[in-house]
């Protein structure tokens, strides 16, 4: 990297965490430490909330995965904007009457203590692996490129973080959020704007767009219904909704979000405006992958994207296969750039029986590559079970360092680090409000003071810090980050969502009832996921179903206790 | 202000921004599937 790259980069990071404590001064209470004092309007909240669910991995896995297996993974946000009304609708109106710090809070009110703890347990464990791996993305950025030991990088963002979000508690995350998104939203429109802008002279942006299509990276609807299969429009709606909801219904890192609004219609409003933007801004940054596609099919890509990796296979014994795969890669590269010359001209004069000659010709050398690219990944096992051969992380970064100008490579790398950033303190704010309100305060230290708690508070927040550095250190065996999140996310946001929704619309279901009922669909969802019984999105429905269904089994046999009403 | 009397920001109810927000979903998803069979 250049030392404009170099200026920009500190520059901007600097610029965010001086503007995130200069903005936040004051917060010198509870209050103001965990929820701004519910100061914030509506842009604000909406910003925030879509800073906080895109981080890094958002920025290196989305148009990694575009780049490998077409745009399909939009389909997973379409049941985002319909959580967005249910939310709108029951859970914000209920939050803001109670006036909750927390979720969790009001699960003490409708239920017990402990169905409380339990989900705050849940919260806290899922949160705080999911945080350590937003570290982790962007880390793996400058030890790859620039060399730099991955440890340093990490506990460099982690640092970062901690100062102004121990400084300034909300108010400084969500000031932060609003700049950060700015700067995410310049910089994607600049990257898309140069991956066409680098496209050879005689390729138009449609062009492209028909070479994307026809290779088969604008695959974003598929109606088929397959349980097996990740992203298709029903598991998108269904189970997506089901971990929208709970996403954003239950995870203190959103929920604390929406709760420092002034009123409940800046609530609502904030979080209308996640539901009209996320999909079109998911849609642009996968769009910005299947670029990245079509400009390596006139630019050599390389057989790894992962540097480490080839350096590694490279000093095995099996160098000499791996430099003959990628001579033949190298080789079909060159065919895949002329075989997509022919295709553009066919476009532009030939009959459409020439643009399908020319469309086969290069989908058969794609798939020729492909297969080069599955037998190195086979020979890199082979070297080294441990290998981590799946490159998707890196395609962005390669191209952004590769062809970019000077200036915007640092103005890119700092918008991943912006939104690492942004996600890891809204996961160490609500981490530290869930600790203090839900834990701390609740069951140990009942009686303190008001600026006790914010000490506790600030201490809740570097020591879980210090945890999502230790977890991003280990970070590296999760294959595609944004998958790891979501699986991860999986496996405890649909038992969380059970039991709010059976506070919500089942009130003849009591505490002891949906307490054991949640341990029981936990068990049986780690199990499904275990055993691979289904794809991770209908974890989310399975989990929420089985709290519910499970409750109203148990309910006979579980008498309430006479405390609990 | 008690959330009751809150006034709508915009629309007359929140019913609206709802219907608003399944619309835009709506129109995404058969946008996004015109642009599937277009390019491919």
């Amino acid at each position: 990297m250049s030392y404009i790259d170099w200026i920009v980069l500190i520059s901007t990071l600097l610029l965010i965490v001086l503007y995130g404590i200069y903005k936040s001064r004051g917060s010198r209470n509870i209050d103001g430490f965990l929820l701004a004092n519910q100061s914030l309007p509506w842009y604000h909240v909406g910003l925030s909330v879509m800073a906080t669910q895109a981080s890094a991995i958002t920025f290196l896995s989305a148009p990694g995965q575009a780049y490998t297996d077409g745009m399909r993974f939009v389909q997973f946000y379409f049941g985002l904007p319909v959580a967005m009304v249910v939310l709108c609708i029951t859970f914000v109106p209920i939050f803001h009457r109670l006036k909750v710090y927390t979720a969790y809070e009001f699960l003490e009110n409708r239920f017990d203590l402990k169905t409380r703890a339990l989900t705050a347990f849940l919260f806290l464990l899922q949160r705080g692996l999911s945080t350590g791996i937003t570290i982790y993305a962007p880390s793996i950025i400058l030890s790859t490129i620039l060399g730099l030991d991955i440890r340093a990088t990490t506990l460099f963002i982690g640092f970062l973080v901690i100062i102004y979000t121990v400084y300034g508690g909300t108010k400084a995350v969500s000031y932060t959020h609003m700049l950060q998104m700015g700067i995410i939203f310049m910089g994607m429109f600049v990257a898309g704007y140069m991956v066409v802008h680098l496209l050879p002279e005689q390729v138009t942006f449609v062009d492209a767009l028909k070479l994307a299509g026809k290779s088969g990276r604008l695959n974003v609807v598929d109606w088929n219904f397959d349980l097996s299969n990740r992203y298709n429009v029903w598991s998108g709606l269904i189970g997506g909704f089901f971990l929208a909801l709970s996403y954003f219904g239950t995870d203190q890192s959103q929920v604390g979000r929406y709760l420092s609004a002034k009123s409940v219609s800046e609530s609502r409003l904030g979080l209308i405006m996640n539901g009209l933007v996320k999909i079109p801004m998911q849609f642009l940054i996968l769009l910005v992958g299947a670029l990245v596609f079509v400009f390596y099919l006139f630019h050599s890509a390389p057989l790894q994207f992962n540097p480490n990796e080839r350096n590694k296979i490279l000093q095995s014994e099996h160098a000499a296969e791996y430099l003959l795969l990628e001579k033949n890669y190298n080789e079909l590269s060159i065919e895949k750039g002329r075989q997509a010359e022919h295709l553009v001209s066919a476009m532009h004069t030939g009959t459409e029986q020439q643009v399908e000659i020319h469309r086969q010709a290069l989908n058969d050398a794609q798939h020729k590559a492909d297969n080069i690219r599955k037998a190195s990944k086979e020979l890199m096992m082979k070297s080294d079970a441990s290998s981590d051969t799946d490159d998707s992380n890196y395609v962005f970064l390669t191209f952004v360092t590769s062809y970019l100008p000077k200036g915007l490579i640092g103005l890119l790398i700092a918008i991943i680090f912006l939104a690492s950033m942004g996600s890891t303190a809204s996961g160490l704010n609500s981490l530290a409000s869930t600790t203090v309100v839900d834990i701390y305060k609740r069951l140990i230290y009942k009686n303190g003071s008001d600026h006790h708690y914010l000490s506790a508070s600030r201490w809740s927040t570097i020591g879980w810090g210090v945890f999502c550095m230790i977890v991003a250190l280990f970070a590296n065996r999760l294959g595609n980050l944004i998958e790891a999140v979501n699986i991860l996310g999986s496996l405890f946001y649909g038992t969380i969502l059970g039991i709010f929704l059976v506070a919500f619309y089942f009130k003849q279901i009591k505490g002891q009832v949906v307490f054991f009922a949640a341990l029981i669909a936990e068990a049986l969802v780690i199990m499904s996921y275990i055993f691979d019984l289904t794809a991770f999105l209908w974890l989310n429905v399975i989990g929420c179903a089985l709290v519910i269904m499970i409750s109203f089994m148990l309910k006979p046999f579980i008498k309430p206790r006479p405390d609990q009403g | 202000m008690s959330i009751t009397e809150e006034k709508t920001p915009v629309f007359k109810s929140w019913s609206r921004w709802y219907l608003l927000v399944l619309a835009a979903l709506v129109l995404s998803i058969v946008g996004f599937y015109l642009f599937t069979l277009y390019f491919s």
